[in-house]
């Protein structure tokens, strides 16, 4: 190893795979799905423990977003994508959400094929709700705490090689085409080299990368552990990026970023400024049932004109509905009732104030328009051989996007692998070295930049300049800082293995600050309320910007092009153009 | 980095009377923030990195006997943030 040698950092394991998918939540276990039902060798890799408990519903979800074609008009894949351009305020791949929508009733069913019980306990029937300005009530209500666990089940019934706790740093790629990746366990300190015929970017959103109210950097609404890493990794490996400009929030109990709005407003809850006053129809014609970009758009406004605090009004509801909404908001995040006990609040019969909370890269507040890597009507991103689904892809919608998208990927790959014959690329020893001497270097610096304090300098420059008011002046403020964060990287100190994962999510939490950052900058209109709000640009211009931004990797770092959203982003990828010319 | 320096907060409270020391907790934790000798009946988990906690509650929700806790800062539950400082600021 070149006399680089660390006690903490082992040898490297050479692992031969068909797949290998990249983050073990709903997104990557629908994907390897049909690759085993193919008969393809599967391995994943997880940064959490448990496959059946990892990945943003660990704990459980509480609704599910699906067409189920059950005979009305509203309830078929049709009717809902002639919506999809006003929910998604025209920025939408129309080819790749039109695959994912008509797809929603099957993969439905099969999840439910699974034994996942989407039916109510009460009645025994599907309790459907409306919800986020979507045209009908897509939206079960369901008791999802096991929805994972069936999920892992099909999986490792499946015989598909599971690494748990560990991290890939590092995608292989040649020619455009991945091959593979380097990983390493942040327990055992194991590195390993899988070589795949097809690799699946499933880790999800970018969190981490604003402040929120309590100033925990860990309480955020979405998993914490969801740091962007596909996103980087994808770029870095010459994958195309799009709609990275947009941010999301969603409003939380003011001091806990957990979720539940959806079963808040979907059940009627009503949100009031300090004056008693039920301002959301100012905002929206659909009030509380507005997407939740304009919810928290509206709330962002009552705070900036003063009229916060904000809180939750749920006094008007009936006795069973608090009922439901009480249980529903303990299925996705656990701990809320002992939050509101410890806290001393009823909110049956108080109000509760609200915060807006922190930002994160993922859909901007609306569904089917994704922020992450580009991906065409199979999943595949520009780079050949690269699938992405979930929240780190283009086309997102909760739960059921993911696994709708992730399913597509892996029936994508499949195809992939069968029309692609030959052998794959040798891993070239000096990337091997290259990205273990760096490993090292982090465990060895003592007087080194602690990842902690280098990470909070984005959340806060991300905060101030890259947030809900932007401006020119303000972007390249941010990205002057981002930068100079990035000169200092190889400074940065791990104090363990467990600290060296943290280094690495941290270095993408930054990388992903700079795309949303340059993208921003890119974009010289407003779109979607606060989800990208160009203070110099205050107006939507839907002459010049009915456009995608799409980033990429330049070669001083991360470039943007424009396409019309009349043509699919896959359109901007250089494999198919080149496809074409051959 | 102030913020930074304060004494951390554990949220994860383990009662060790009730812990039989199983390692379910060190296992579920997204976070990799528990860690439990494997193998040992003696040694208790230990909550390595509190400061990286999510609160989502999934040790204390699989726990055999019931013997974890997750109790919440002060700044979570009496937050006295003013909303308007997480809007940003105005470059000029």
């Amino acid at each position: 190893m070149d006399g680089v040698t660390d006690p903490k950092i082992g040898e490297f394991i050479r692992l031969d795979t068909d797949v290998l998918v990249i983050g073990g939540g709903v997104a990557g276990t629908m994907a390897a799905i049909p690759a085993l039902e193919a008969g393809l060798k599967v391995v994943i890799c997880e940064k959490g423990k448990i496959l059946d408990h990892c990945g943003s519903i660990g704990c459980g979800v509480d609704h599910y977003l699906t067409v189920m074609d059950t005979g009305p008009e509203w309830d078929t894949p049709e009717f809902l994508l002639k919506h999809v351009p006003e929910l998604t305020d025209g920025i939408v791949d129309m080819a790749v959400a039109g695959r994912v929508i008509r797809e929603m009733p099957r993969i439905f069913r099969k999840i439910e094929a699974m034994g996942v019980d989407f039916k109510d306990r009460q009645t025994g029937d599907y309790y459907r709700l409306r919800s986020f300005g979507l045209p009908g009530t897509y939206h079960i209500n369901f008791d999802g705490t096991d929805f994972k666990k069936h999920l892992g089940e099909r999986v490792r019934k499946g015989k598909a090689t599971v690494l748990m706790r560990t991290m890939v740093v590092q995608l292989l790629v040649k020619d455009n085409r991945a091959y593979g990746a380097i990983a390493f366990n942040f327990r055992s300190g194991e590195w390993t080299v899988i070589r795949a015929k097809a690799v699946v970017l499933a880790a999800g959103d970018v969190n981490r990368i604003s402040q929120n109210a309590s100033g925990l950097a860990f309480d955020s609404w979405h998993i914490p552990y969801n740091t962007g890493d596909a996103q980087a990794m994808g770029y870095h490996a010459g994958a195309a990026l799009a709609n990275m400009e947009s941010v999301e929030a969603t409003l939380t109990p003011k001091g806990f970023s957990c979720q539940g709005l959806n079963a808040l407003v979907s059940l009627g809850a009503w949100f009031v400024n300090k004056a008693g006053e039920r301002f959301m129809f100012k905002y929206d014609k659909k009030g509380e049932n507005a997407r939740r970009a304009v919810i928290a758009d509206g709330v962002i406004n009552e705070y900036l004109l003063g009229n916060g605090p904000i809180y939750l009004d749920c006094r008007h509801l009936p006795q069973d509905m608090l009922d439901r909404m009480e249980h529903t908001l303990q299925v996705d995040r656990y701990t809320l009732p002992a939050y509101y006990k410890q806290k001393g609040v009823n909110f049956r019969e108080e109000l509760v104030e609200v915060s807006v909370s922190e930002l994160s890269i993922r859909r901007s507040g609306v569904y089917f328009r994704g922020s992450g890597l580009a991906v065409d009507t199979n999943g595949e991103t520009a780079v050949e051989g690269l699938f992405a689904a979930g929240d780190c892809a283009t086309v997102s919608g909760g739960i059921s996007g993911a696994a709708v998208l992730g399913h597509i990927a892996g029936e994508g790959l499949v195809q992939r692998i069968r029309a692609t014959p030959g052998a794959l690329p040798e891993v070239d020893r000096k990337t091997l070295d290259e990205v273990r001497a760096r490993a090292v270097a982090h465990l060895q610096q003592t007087d080194g930049l602690p990842w902690k304090e280098y990470e909070e300098t984005t959340r806060q420059t991300v905060s101030d300049y890259v947030g809900v008011r932007r401006n020119e002046q303000g972007l390249r403020l941010a990205l002057d800082t981002l930068h100079a964060l990035a000169r200092r990287e190889p400074t940065l100190k791990a104090d363990d293995l467990h600290g060296l994962m943290r280094v690495h999510e941290a270095k993408n939490i930054r990388m992903n600050a700079e795309i949303m950052a340059t993208a921003s900058l890119a974009r010289q209109e407003t779109r979607t309320g606060s989800s990208h709000f160009r203070m110099d640009y205050p107006q939507t211009d839907e002459v010049n910007w009915r456009k995608f931004v799409i980033v990429e990797r330049g070669a001083d770092g991360p470039v943007t092009r424009t396409l019309s959203t009349d043509q699919p982003l896959s359109a901007a990828f250089s494999r198919n153009n080149a496809a074409v010319a051959a | 980095m102030s913020a930074l320096q304060k004494e951390v907060f554990n949220p994860i409270r383990i009662n060790p009377e009730t812990c039989v020391k199983c390692n379910l907790c060190d296992w579920i934790c997204p976070g990799d923030l528990i860690y439990k000798e494997e193998d040992n009946r003696e040694t208790l988990p230990v909550i390595r990195y509190p400061d990286e906690c999510w609160y989502c509650g999934l040790c204390q929700s699989i726990c055999p006997t019931n013997a974890i806790t997750v109790v919440f800062p002060e700044q979570m539950v009496n937050n006295k943030t003013d909303v308007a400082t997480l809007l940003g600021k105005v470059a000029e």
